[in-house]
């Protein structure tokens, strides 16, 4: 599985200011430390002043100090191709969405640059209500992308993952929209923001939500995440290390319910947190403990 | 082939509870399917109503509202009787608008003293609610619950940021709480963990889901309710089978249209209309589950109590 370190973002508070001084210390510290993730993202924000000065600068720092491939992740188109035009290697352009105006300027960009794409499954009416729905945006983006010459295989699918604590039927249908995209985009490939899960639950907590979440998309053969690279664990995961777990987690998605008794206090907190992504069990901050 | 009606698979039920104590307790809950789906399971106790008394004089409330409780709106003993004796009050809840740190900030002390006024002046369950300053709250329904011993009140509304020291005065004097959250049914199953952790026992907890009125996000609460029914009555999930208590009349008469003149836009009759809106906000909240209504208007309680009629006959 390919994993893309979400921790070099405009948001944090070291790396933030780092971005708007262009100092590029805490930069290179944060891009040499995601040693064990695949893919570096490198996340200026909306960037509406200067961004493309950002991008360049941003690309060539990290670029200073590894080999990575790098993801680009803003939404201005002008920052974007500043970007792509420094960056060394096949870059992925974080994201592309089916929004009005956002494929015309991302496609060609993918195209001239040889690039991948994150297609974020967001249309011209927003967020997608349900699986269905996920399914007719993938059908547009492949047919779009064809059109502009880019092979399938260079889309990265992001079905929009939403956090437990919201809207739980959204989790759902972006589970259930997993289970069908190889059958419907068989070439493409998929992604997904898996921090998301966990936005709005207690920091410490979290990677519960994470790990487990990113076990029970691996069933559906989630291609890569995007996910925060200092969470070991969760990397042990990803790399198939914690084959005991995982087997837990399927059988615990099929509805198989173990005796709680007989696991060890890791195994249980896995299995209290898959029924509360499937549902089965409404979230609360205290779900480990119920 | 007979045409089978397809039923939902209930494996839970919602806590019955006692309300208040004495001859006039009333019993809530005990749902074994959603609500008035007699076809599906039982209701075994009616929603009930409790019937709004301020403990100020109330400045900026429509005519019509008024009009009902005229000559009782500066003492809340009278106001309370008057729910009694004259509109067949069968609950009261006296709101502690006077103690709000923003308006007259009323002392402890001297709030607590009208609300033992008021407690001794009816013996129908009387709701005690604060202002959500959770200071202040926490100061005046501790001091309540200490005065009011043996009275069994409702009291709240009781938030993450106060619950652990009126819940402590709640199990010391055995009042129930009102767990109290922003119209979100994760923090509201949380709360309830967190009294639970606390040692307020299952019969001591009733909640708030926090509601609006018709053309104010009814739907997103109508919504949140129902999502709680479901989680309690089909998932067995325990922390969501509390009663439900909906604080609705002060929405609704606070709202622009409701205070609007006969003759403004064309609106009609505007005693006619404030009580539609409370009545039917109401009627929207049992429809998703509420177990206890606070009104205000005697005319939109009698439609209401005569929809709970029908709906619940058999």
């Amino acid at each position: 599985m390919i994993l893309i370190g979400e921790n070099l973002n405009i948001m944090s508070q070291t790396i933030g200011p780092a971005l708007r001084e262009r100092n590029p210390g805490p930069i290179q510290e944060m891009a040499k430390a995601e040693t064990d993730v695949d893919y570096i993202d490198l996340n200026i924000g909306p960037a509406r002043k200067a961004g493309d000065e950002m991008m360049e600068w941003v690309v060539k720092t990290v670029q200073g100090v590894t080999g990575k491939s790098l993801s680009l992740d803003t939404t201005n188109p002008v920052a974007m191709e500043a970007g792509l035009k420094v960056c060394k290697g096949k870059a992925l352009i974080n994201s592309v969405s089916l929004q009005p105006g956002r494929l015309e300027q991302g496609l060609p960009l993918v195209k001239k640059y040889n690039a991948s794409m994150v297609g974020l499954l967001w249309g011209a009416e927003g967020m997608p209500r349900d699986a269905a729905e996920r399914g007719v945006l993938v059908a547009d983006f492949m047919y779009r992308a064809d059109e502009a010459g880019i092979p399938q295989g260079d889309i990265w699918i992001d079905p929009i993952l939403t956090p437990v604590s919201v809207e739980i039927n959204q989790v759902k249908s972006c589970f259930e929209f997993m289970s069908m995209l190889k059958d419907i985009a068989p070439e493409c490939k998929s992604t997904i923001g898996l921090s998301n899960i966990s936005n709005g639950t207690p920091t410490n907590l979290r990677p519960y939500l994470n790990r487990t979440c990113l076990i029970m998309l691996m069933r559906y053969g989630l291609y890569s995440a995007i996910v925060d690279a200092f969470d070991a664990e969760l990397i042990s995961i990803a790399r198939g290390r914690k084959p005991e777990i995982a087997e837990l987690v399927h059988r615990v998605m099929d509805g198989e319910k173990p005796d709680m008794a007989s696991l060890s206090e890791e195994e249980a907190k896995y299995v209290k947190t898959v029924r509360v992504i499937t549902g089965e069990n409404l979230y609360s901050h205290s779900w480990l403990d119920v | 082939m007979a045409l089978e009606i397809p039923k939902t698979a209930y494996s839970g039920k919602i806590r019955e509870m006692k309300l208040g104590g004495g001859d006039k307790a009333v019993t809530v809950g005990g749902e074994t399917a959603y609500p008035f789906y007699l076809f599906e399971g039982e209701m075994p106790h009616p929603p009930r109503i409790a019937m709004e008394v301020w403990d100020m004089q109330p400045e900026d409330w429509a005519p019509a509202a008024l009009e009902p409780f005229k000559g009782v709106t500066d003492d809340p003993a009278a106001w309370a009787r008057k729910c009694v004796d004259d509109y067949g009050a069968e609950m009261v809840c006296l709101q502690l608008l006077s103690t709000d740190p923003n308006g007259l900030d009323r002392g402890a002390e001297e709030a607590a003293a009208v609300v033992k006024k008021v407690a001794d002046a009816v013996d129908v369950p009387l709701i005690v609610w604060g202002t959500a300053n959770h200071d202040k709250d926490t100061e005046v329904l501790r001091l309540v619950a200490e005065v009011c011993q043996g009275r069994d009140l409702i009291m709240g509304p009781v938030e993450e940021g106060d619950y652990k020291k009126i819940g402590a005065a709640a199990i010391g004097y055995r009042h129930i709480v009102m767990a109290s959250t922003p119209i979100d049914i994760n923090l509201a199953k949380q709360l309830n963990i967190l009294l639970g952790n606390l040692g307020v026992p299952d019969d001591l907890i009733v909640m708030d889901p926090t509601v609006s009125c018709i053309g104010y996000g009814i739907e997103y609460c109508y919504s949140v309710m129902e999502r709680m029914r479901m989680a309690g009555l089909t998932q067995q999930d325990d922390k969501l089978q509390y009663p439900l208590i909906c604080n609705i009349s002060k929405e609704a008469w606070k709202t622009k249209e409701v205070h609007m003149a006969d003759d403004e836009l064309n609106m009609g009759d505007a005693r006619k209309r404030g009580i539609l809106v409370e009545a039917i906000s109401a009627t929207v909240l049992l429809m998703a589950g509420g177990d206890v209504m606070i009104m205000r208007h005697p005319e939109a309680i009698k439609l209401v109590r005569e929809m709970i009629a029908e709906l619940t006959a058999s």
